[in-house]
């Protein structure tokens, strides 16, 4: 088989690199050019080849983890700040509540100083008789208290 | 006013590249998500074909395209986002089994430059287990000499985007391809002389 010229210009064939009018051209001089026909031969097969191999990956789990979840937050922890966010709106809101009904005075409390702010706040009240005395309790207080504090308890106040 | 126009403009799969790469450098990461999924089964594959192992090409890609989210802003020839990235995701493999670029390149033991017999490219759709020893005929090859053909062969890249990926010349380029395929031929030929 002779060495021939246009051999490495079948690669950029193959490739889709050379213009339509020389493709023609190069494939017309291969049908009478053994060593080209040879030469194309292998590079259609290689490229079958490697064509066959593309696109059976699965890949979609990878964006999963990949940059905007390892830039931003995670899902579990965003979970965790927004229950957070939620507890202490929650726990703020009762303070203010707790706070628009009493002396107007929010200072720092422990667990157990907020319990006897609700005492006092009860006691703002003076309910007169045992059983009524619920009753006499603003609305809004009324349910907040009345199921753990006994009504005999604020009635005695 | 104009920006804001060109972000709100929806990302198509005619998007072209760079058109996605100068949106993801301003910031949208819808643009950036768009470059993933266009380029991501190619740099998996890229990777495992390195790596030889599905769970470190996974790892190979996330590290590509973290680096490649990182280093986007310096990119400035939009359009060769794909040899860019596959030239991050050669770094990143040959860093995974501690292979320098330029290591292997003399492999050139049991490569003739012999005639070999012509195979039938229609044949070959044919033949499942022909794919299975192209597969394996890779992996004889040099991770280097394996990655220049791969990129040429299999995801379409210039010879001028491969010598930039390489730092090598064009005509090393054309030499290291040339060595991988007569490598690759002599490996496939048994299986191809009954077609």
């Amino acid at each position: 088989m002779t060495h021939c010229g246009r051999v490495h210009q079948l690669e950029a064939l193959v490739a889709g690199e050379v213009p339509e009018g020389l493709a023609y051209e190069l494939r017309s001089h291969a049908e009478h050019c053994a060593r080209c026909r040879h030469e194309l031969k292998w590079l259609e097969t290689e490229r079958q080849l490697a064509r066959r191999r593309a696109g059976r990956d699965e890949v979609e789990h990878l964006w999963r983890e990949a940059l905007p979840e390892r830039r931003g937050l995670k899902p579990m922890t965003r979970g965790l700040l927004g229950l957070a966010a939620v507890l202490l709106l929650v726990l703020n809101v009762g303070r203010v509540a707790v706070w628009a009904h009493g002396d107007g005075a929010l200072g720092t409390t422990t667990d157990d100083e907020w319990s006897l702010q609700s005492f006092d706040v009860m006691s703002r009240f003076e309910p007169p008789t045992g059983d009524a005395a619920c009753s006499r309790l603003q609305p809004g207080l009324a349910g907040f208290h009345c199921g753990s504090v006994p009504a005999s308890f604020i009635a005695s106040r | 006013m104009l920006r804001l126009l060109q972000r709100l403009e929806p990302i198509t799969p005619d998007t072209p590249d760079d058109a996605l790469v100068r949106r993801a450098q301003k910031g949208e990461s819808a643009a950036f998500k768009a470059l993933f999924e266009r380029h991501v089964v190619a740099v998996r594959r890229f990777a495992r074909d390195l790596l030889r192992d599905a769970q470190a090409a996974d790892d190979a890609t996330q590290e590509t395209f973290t680096r490649a989210h990182v280093q986007l802003p310096k990119l400035t020839e939009a359009h060769r986002v794909k040899p860019w990235l596959l030239g991050i995701a050669r770094n990143v493999a040959f860093e995974a089994r501690r292979l320098h670029v330029h290591d292997e390149l003399d492999d050139d033991a049991g490569v003739p430059d012999a005639v070999l017999p012509a195979p039938n490219p229609e044949a070959v759709l044919l033949d499942a287990e022909l794919e299975r020893q192209f597969a394996d005929a890779l992996t004889h090859l040099s991770p280097t000499r394996r990655a220049a053909l791969l990129m040429r062969i299999d995801h379409g890249l210039s010879y001028d985007d491969i010598a930039a990926a390489f730092g090598w010349s064009i005509p090393t380029v054309k030499n290291e391809i040339h060595r991988a395929r007569l490598a690759l031929r002599v490996r496939l030929a048994p299986h191809l002389g009954a077609l």
